[in-house]
């Protein structure tokens, strides 16, 4: 009723995004097509040729309630795809919480294929009710770069995590070898934001987030992404021990020797950590980079992602620099 | 106040959902004892005995006591899930006050979104055992917590085998009594006991095999020496298999919740006690934690664990998560996964999460 958009059909927006490699050696779309309230757009004279880049946009800016979306994508054997959007995924109110709007995204990565999908977070309004499944099923050397982020809602007008209910699965799956082998699920991370409280003890949702805007999960998989995963863990292991202190005198501090370019980074970083109160933790789950990170707000996040990210540097060395347009 | 309501009706239903269940067992335990063994018979006119004498030929209810215990060796006492490190958060880096009686119903409300659905599919089929841990290992996202339920996993599996699986008389299923479980229980039970089995022989194969993929990364998460040299020894180490995929990751962990769900069945108990005591059982841990912690005393601790708060949360918990698949297990308080894993980073720490 006080939607400014069109009343959504039944029918679910269906969309397909396949990426080969062309003769010449660089990757190139082969089909793209799309439904209503889904919307993709690939620049036809790209700047890069690194990976082939896709805008995963939506009629209006966002999902209105109800909306369902399915995107199916495909990226054949040595070719990349940059998955990127053009400003938060704003997810409209649903009229009653029985009104789920969703998206599923499945991608199929071939082998020495990659994908990276660094998106803007997703924005639910207060009163929505969201799900969102992204399934990844990866062949032999395929890679991966994943990140999937949400936000408290829109703060300007005192949205504070006052969503119904926002439901974020993200799976990575090892494809079988040659018919001996079966299916292996690597990673399933599943995160349930949920503001029914199951008993009166319970705190609130916007209590259980401890002050936190804006949580994310970055994932990452494969040959492409082992020096970057490494990055992650040995920044994590060189994270300043919490409740430590440092007992040098002042003059000692200053005739420390003097920085690295990387420490001096990671000095910046760490302040920028502390300022912004960014938490964040790494682990090697099976194979693959899981990177946890919470922080006071959308722009603490992206500067942090960005960051990491820009100073490892492989993300852009084999996507190209528009991959990371949303985490600048 | 409306909270103490809540409560109650909540204890009244667990408190019946029991007799029930004991009614069952009773009559159960009579079947296969007809006349024997009951002095008191003559006192009671009618052919029903009282629940507490019949509990007392009830395996279950013995097995029931045994795991609830908090003497049994599982090193529960070695984890703090997340409350350490939440002390140490709030303390420096949030500079919040901190308390127990918030933490308390985030940890079990976490607890239970994530890993008893995984506890309840176990009891459910025991045979998918190992699919179970397989499919909980990469659920759990945050080294720290991977460790805490492997050991505990392995610690129950240990106690299976060598204390519990040799008691022949008493287990159904394994012994005098095998044959003599009445229809679909008693078949399982002893599949629950074959899954038990290959289980714990894939664990021995797969542990052997690809001891040097998870050496790696115990390495490079629990060193606390400069991330230049743990990143180098394990790029070494990655060096051999070059640019190509990792290892696959071995076919068994022995995760806590799918081996516990499993025992539980073999050993008699119901569905609903299963659940209970898997949550209680970490409450337990978190309180006896907190005692250990310096957060109050041995008397707060036993008036928070007797508290209606701390039950009402416990069946409100399993109500929540009856019908979860284990595909929709998942993290419903994602600072908890912070806490977790950044236990890594405490300078100073007294438990291993």
């Amino acid at each position: 009723m006080d939607s400014p958009f069109p009343r959504s059909s039944s029918a679910a927006g269906e969309g397909r995004i396949v990426i080969r490699l062309l003769p010449e050696g660089i990757s190139g779309l082969q089909a793209l097509s799309y439904q209503y309230p889904l919307k993709l757009v690939s620049p036809t004279r790209p700047s890069e040729t690194k990976s082939v880049l896709v805008f995963l946009l939506s009629f209006g800016g966002g999902l209105v309630g109800g909306d369902i979306v399915n995107l199916s994508v495909d990226v054949q054997t040595g070719a990349k795809l940059a998955l990127v959007t053009q400003g938060h995924t704003k997810i409209f109110k649903s009229a009653t919480p029985d009104v789920v709007t969703r998206q599923t995204m499945r991608v199929q990565i071939a082998a020495d294929a990659a994908l990276c999908l660094l998106p803007d977070p997703v924005q639910p309004f207060a009163s929505s009710v969201y799900e969102q499944v992204q399934i990844f099923r990866l062949a032999r050397n395929a890679s991966l770069c994943l990140l999937d982020w949400v936000t408290q809602g829109r703060t300007a007008r005192g949205e504070n995590w006052s969503f119904v209910r926002w439901l974020g699965r993200n799976e990575v799956w090892a494809l079988g070898d040659a018919s001996t082998e079966r299916d292996r699920l690597l990673v399933r991370d599943s995160v349930i934001l949920d503001n029914n409280r199951a008993h009166p003890q319970l705190p609130s949702l916007r209590e259980s987030m401890h002050s936190v805007g804006v949580i994310g999960t970055l994932l990452l998989r494969g040959p492409l992404m082992k020096s970057l995963g490494e990055f992650f863990l040995g920044e994590f292991a060189a994270l300043p021990r919490l409740g430590a202190r440092d007992f040098r005198s002042d003059d000692a501090k200053a005739a420390a020797a003097p920085l690295s370019p990387r420490e001096k980074w990671r000095a910046e970083r760490l302040r920028m950590e502390r300022e912004n109160k960014l938490l964040w933790s790494a682990a090697n789950v099976r194979g693959c980079v899981v990177v946890k990170f919470g922080a006071l707000d959308v722009e603490a996040g992206r500067s942090w992602v960005g960051s990491m990210l820009l100073e490892e540097g492989s993300v852009s060395r084999h996507f190209g620099d528009h991959s990371l347009m949303c985490v600048r | 106040m409306d909270s103490r309501i809540v409560n109650e009706s909540y204890s009244d239903s667990t408190l019946d959902n029991e007799i029930a269940d004991l009614e069952r067992k009773l009559a159960i335990a009579k079947a296969k004892r007809p006349q024997q063994l009951t002095p008191h018979s003559h006192s009671s006119p009618t052919n029903s005995t009282p629940p507490l004498l019949a509990s007392l030929h009830d395996t279950s209810f013995h097995f029931l006591l045994l795991l609830s215990d908090s003497a049994l060796p599982l090193g529960s006492f070695a984890f703090s899930s997340g409350l350490e490190s939440y002390l140490a958060h709030q303390k420096l880096v949030s500079r919040q006050p901190t308390s127990f009686a918030s933490f308390l119903p985030l940890s079990i409300s976490s607890y239970a979104s994530t890993t008893l659905p995984f506890a309840l599919a176990a009891h459910r089929d025991p045979a998918s055992l190992a699919t179970l841990d397989d499919a909980q290992d990469a659920t759990i996202v945050c080294t720290v917590g991977r460790r805490a339920s492997v050991a505990q996993g392995r610690a129950l599996l240990g106690i299976w085998e060598r204390s519990f699986a040799g008691t022949n008389t008493s287990i159904p299923g394994t012994g005098v009594m095998d044959g003599k479980g009445e229809g679909g229980e008693g078949q399982r039970q002893r599949e629950g006991l074959e899954a038990l089995r290959a289980f714990s022989a894939l664990l021995k194969t797969s542990s052997s095999s690809t001891s040097t993929s998870t050496s790696t990364s115990t390495s490079t998460s629990t060193s606390t020496s400069p991330p230049s040299s743990t990143a180098t020894a394990a790029a070494a180490h990655e060096t051999t298999t070059c640019a190509n995929d990792p290892l696959p990751p071995p076919a068994a962990s022995a995760h806590l919740a799918p081996l516990f769900g499993a025992i539980c069945r073999v050993v008699g108990l119901s569905l609903e006690q299963t659940a209970y005591i898997f949550l209680l059982g970490h409450v337990k841990a978190l309180v006896s934690a907190a005692v250990r912690a310096g957060m109050f005393g041995p008397y707060q601790a036993q008036k928070t664990l007797a508290s209606g708060t701390v039950q009402g949360l416990v069946s409100a918990m399993i109500e929540r998560e009856w019908e979860t698949n284990v595909e929709e297990a998942g993290q419903n308080v994602p600072v908890m996964d912070l806490w977790v894993g950044r236990h890594e980073v405490l300078y100073s720490k007294i438990f291993n999460s």
